[in-house]
């Protein structure tokens, strides 16, 4: 790339590590906007209080006769993320946590829609329009947030093909050994009966 | 005590800054007295931080509340045993455990490296003088354990109920070991690249401290599964929380490393890669350091908020810019010294396993900040939680468990046609019959048939590996079989240890396979009445509920639920299940109600009992599980860690010489 180029490799970097550094900052601004409130340390599944802006309801009118039995609509709730401000899926944390009253108020919603005869993708898109993409326990698999599931594989097969092409420019003729073994401590006789030893299974 | 520890911790402070600064001088001056000067505050630095834990100790013992830290994390009745692990229980005190521990393996660096290395030195010890310097500065200026209160409390807050369990006693301090452990390769390979000595020296100088971290990092992570898994209540080990992803990054890439370093000894390879690995580890740690203080993103391990993720951002971006600046200067010193003959070589599986396990270490990191992403661009809130890391590290995970098979069966530099099939032919068969055995047995889950079948064939790998070192040794000695195994490794503890933490690998992917069989059942039962269950393996269970008690033990009261069990028919046991409110010594409760699991554990399954709640006076709501081959995930785990510690063993060098292992590098390399 020459230098005059209007975006050298080293201007690119510098600006996405810029850029990475301005989000994390921000982020970690937003995050620490409340702090010297005393707020108790997050203990996962029980920090759990019922607020208006946690739990929502999501409610539908019947459609007909239920679809799903109890195994589907506990699998159903292992992807539904409950708001309470745990780490957790709705059955997991309403299964878990003695204390929390966002789980239980979710479970109902679901039950309520399995036996007003919803399926479970028109169940997940009816939280999802509620409380927005963030109940969902993985991102979805469109717009921006597809990239969440295909960047991986993308960088590795990156550095997969990127590993081929380098070996396949540099893979000469065989080099003279880089190495050459230690003297050991060992008698010649000794040595030998070890090299021996080896030889068949360290090729 | 306490006030001379509380002393001691700003006597720290100032030998930390004279080492830094006299360390970087001597070495770039070369000036001896500088450099010993160095070496000595490194010395006093360790012996101050000690005192100031101990002083820190002497208060959460004596229950000193007049200190902000006693005072959140402990109260007049909590056991002794958890007032001492109350050190690292909040922001402040683990900080300090931090500090000391580097501090600690700093002058452990010091003293054994005080005839070796001497070129590196001064900047090893200027590096890690540097490191444990922001420590105690974050300790003074940003999180002091030693503050205190305006008015002192009747009785402090007590200990979070989830940490009163003795899987915390241990594993916090035996993560931090793994993770302060790669600040020792940092500054190796800081005080390398500063002094443009990048032969093989510096390398065998950081090789035992990554074991060290490696096996401090792998028992580390076990144990917190361990305690997620009898503490938690969620019914399984691990939840892709950001935190564990944090305790995983530097334990995948110090992996990579330890396969890597063996190729750059046998052929002068992956030179550049093995530095920017080292650099990689350290990194890590202190980036998951950062995601535990910051409160940047959501995770039970969180520590509370408070302005210290500032100070290791900072921190974190002067280490990659300082780093990044060295290896871009360097890079001409890196160029390797051979290349690759074939891809068919051992060299390029490691280098094919490297990238899998780089790849899995960068999905992991990619999902726990994507949600910070996201929200910058979209301004949507989203969850990654373990949907999307299963299905993303599941496959990359079976790929790699394939490679640690095949790996050790290929020959250096080009594996011929006849090695392949002399190599492959026992495992493969292994491997297949099997998969083939399960699949006739019943089995129909793809991934857990694919998980089995490549248990199976690494398993071949294995037992050929040592069956044909045994043969070799009782065709040449005459031994028997036991001694001739026994010496086998103890004359090549690197090679066969390495086998052996394979062995632990093994039984992990097959104990994570037996996930995808879990049974969840819910249960809601009366005293006297039945629940009955059929568990993974086709037993009928049957559990009748002795009713539900209550009573006060000594900083809690507990309500109790036990289950008689049966399986089959026959009686197997009693199952108890808690919910416990703590209070402290004035009965005033302390925390939210804590879950205490019933286990009952098992080689085949675990049966897992979490009370979820109680309606009126005896009407239990239970959450029963059926795990399988849970058990297998601590003894897989304790298996590697013996294999950690057969690799680590001193004299494994010399022996390794001697069995004709060990390799030096070319004059023309040495004087490179």
């Amino acid at each position: 790339m020459s230098d005059n180029a209007l975006i050298t490799r080293r201007r690119f970097f510098a600006a996405t590590a810029a850029g990475a550094g301005v989000l994390i900052a921000a982020r970690l601004a937003h995050a620490q906007e409340g702090e010297g409130q005393q707020e108790p340390p997050n203990t996962g599944a029980s920090n759990t209080v019922m607020e208006s802006d946690k739990f929502k309801s999501v409610t539908l009118p019947p459609k007909g006769p239920a679809v799903m039995d109890q195994a589907k609509r506990d699998e159903l709730e292992h992807h539904i993320h409950c708001q309470c401000g745990c780490n957790l899926d709705v059955y997991t944390c309403r299964t878990t946590d003695f204390s929390c009253q966002v789980s239980p108020a979710m479970h109902r919603d679901v039950m309520a829609l399995v036996a007003g005869g919803y399926s479970a993708p028109e169940i997940i898109a009816a939280f999802k329009n509620v409380y927005g993409d963030r109940v969902l326990m993985a991102p979805p698999s469109s717009g921006f947030d597809l990239a969440a599931w295909i960047t991986p594989f993308v960088a590795l097969s990156a550095g997969i093909a990127l590993v081929l092409v380098v070996l396949r420019r540099l893979r000469g003729p065989a080099l003279a050994p880089a190495i050459a073994p230690v003297v050991a401590d060992a008698t010649p006789a000794e040595q030998a009966r070890l090299d021996a030893l080896v030889r068949n299974d360290d090729q | 005590m306490i006030l001379i520890g509380e002393l001691s911790l700003w006597v720290a402070l100032l030998m930390a800054t004279w080492g830094t600064t006299v360390g970087f001088a001597g070495g770039y001056y070369k000036r001896p007295e500088l450099i010993a000067s160095a070496e000595r505050a490194s010395y006093a630095t360790f012996g101050f931080l000690l005192l100031a834990a101990l002083g820190l100790w002497t208060a959460l013992l004596h229950s000193d509340f007049s200190f902000r830290y006693v005072a959140s994390y402990t109260s007049a009745n909590l056991p002794s045993i958890y007032k001492v692990t109350a050190f690292w229980a909040g922001q402040s005190g683990s900080l300090l455990l931090w500090a000391f521990i580097l501090s600690a393996y700093s002058a452990i660096a010091v003293w054994t490296n005080r005839t070796r290395n001497r070129e590196l030195m001064p900047y090893v010890t200027a590096t890690l003088s540097a490191i444990t310097l922001f420590f105690v500065m974050t300790l003074c200026f940003g999180s002091n354990p030693y503050e205190r209160l305006d008015w002192i409390p009747p009785d402090g807050s007590g200990l979070n109920p989830q940490l009163q369990n003795p899987g915390m006693a241990i594993h916090p301090p035996n993560l931090y070991l793994g993770y302060i452990g790669t600040a020792i390769p940092f500054a190796f390979a800081i005080a390398a690249l500063v002094t443009r000595r990048l032969d093989a020296g510096w390398l065998a100088a950081v090789r035992r401290w990554t074991l060290i971290s490696w096996f401090f990092n792998t028992t580390g992570i076990i144990l917190g599964m361990w305690w997620a898994y009898v503490e938690l209540g969620w019914g399984g080990y691990w939840a892709w929380d950001p935190v564990e992803n944090a305790s995983f990054l530097p334990w995948l890439v110090n992996t990579a490393f330890l396969h890597s370093i063996m190729v750059q000894e046998k052929r002068g390879m992956l030179r550049k890669w093995n530095v920017t690995l080292v650099v990689s580890a350290f990194l890590l740690s202190i980036l998951g350091t950062f995601i535990t203080r910051s409160g940047i993103i959501s995770s039970v391990h969180s520590f509370a908020q408070s302005n210290v993720g500032y100070w290791f951002l900072g921190f974190l971006v002067l280490a990659i810019a300082l780093t990044a600046y060295l290896v871009g200067t360097r890079l001409n010193d890196l160029e390797a010294k051979a290349e690759l003959e074939s891809l068919v070589s051992r060299e390029a599986s490691f280098l094919f396993n490297n990238l899998l396990l780089v790849g899995i270490a960068f999905a992991v990191l990619w999902g726990t900040l994507f949600p910070i992403l996201s929200e910058a661009v979209t301004n949507n809130k989203i969850t990654v939680g373990p949907p999307f890391f299963n299905k993303v590290n599941v496959p990359l995970g079976l790929a790699l468990l394939a490679l640690t098979g095949i790996g050790p069966l290929i020959a250096w530099r080009r594996a011929s046609a006849e090695n392949l099939k002399r190599q492959f032919t026992g495992p493969l068969l292994t491997g297949i019959t099997a998969g083939a055995a399960l699949f006739a047995l019943g089995m129909r889950d793809f991934g857990a048939l694919v998980a089995y079948t490549l248990c199976g064939f690494v398993s071949g790998t294995i037992i050929q590996e040592f069956w044909k070192g045994v043969g070799a040794r009782r065709r040449m000695y005459g031994e028997n079989a036991f001694m001739a195994l026994v010496r086998l490794v103890a004359r090549n503890r690197r090679r066969y240890g390495g086998y052996i933490v394979h062995v632990g690998i093994v039984i992990l992917f097959a104990a994570f396979a037996g996930l995808a069989f879990k049974e969840e059942f819910d249960v809601t039962l009366k005293g006297g009445e039945t629940y009955e269950a059929v568990d993974p393996y086709g037993n009928k269970w049957r559990f009748v509920s002795q009713g539900v008690s209550r009573y006060d033990e000594l900083n809690r009261q507990t309500t109790a639920v036990l289950l008689d069990s049966y399986r089959n028919g026959k009686k197997v046991g009693v199952i108890k299940t808690e919910k416990r409110q703590y209070t402290d010594s004035r009965g005033v409760p302390t925390f939210q109600p804590a879950t205490e699991v019933g286990i009952m554990e098992g080689i085949r399954e675990d049966v897992y009992v979490v009370l979820a709640g109680v309606i009126g006076e005896d009407t239990a709501e239970m959450r029963i599980t059926f795990n399988p081959l849970v058990w297998w995930v601590w003894y897989g785990g304790l298996i590697m860690a013996i294999g950690g510690l057969i690799v680590m063993w001193p004299q494994a060098e010399r022996r390794r010489a001697q069995a004709g292992y060990s390799t030096v590098l070319q004059p023309a390399e040495q004087e490179a």
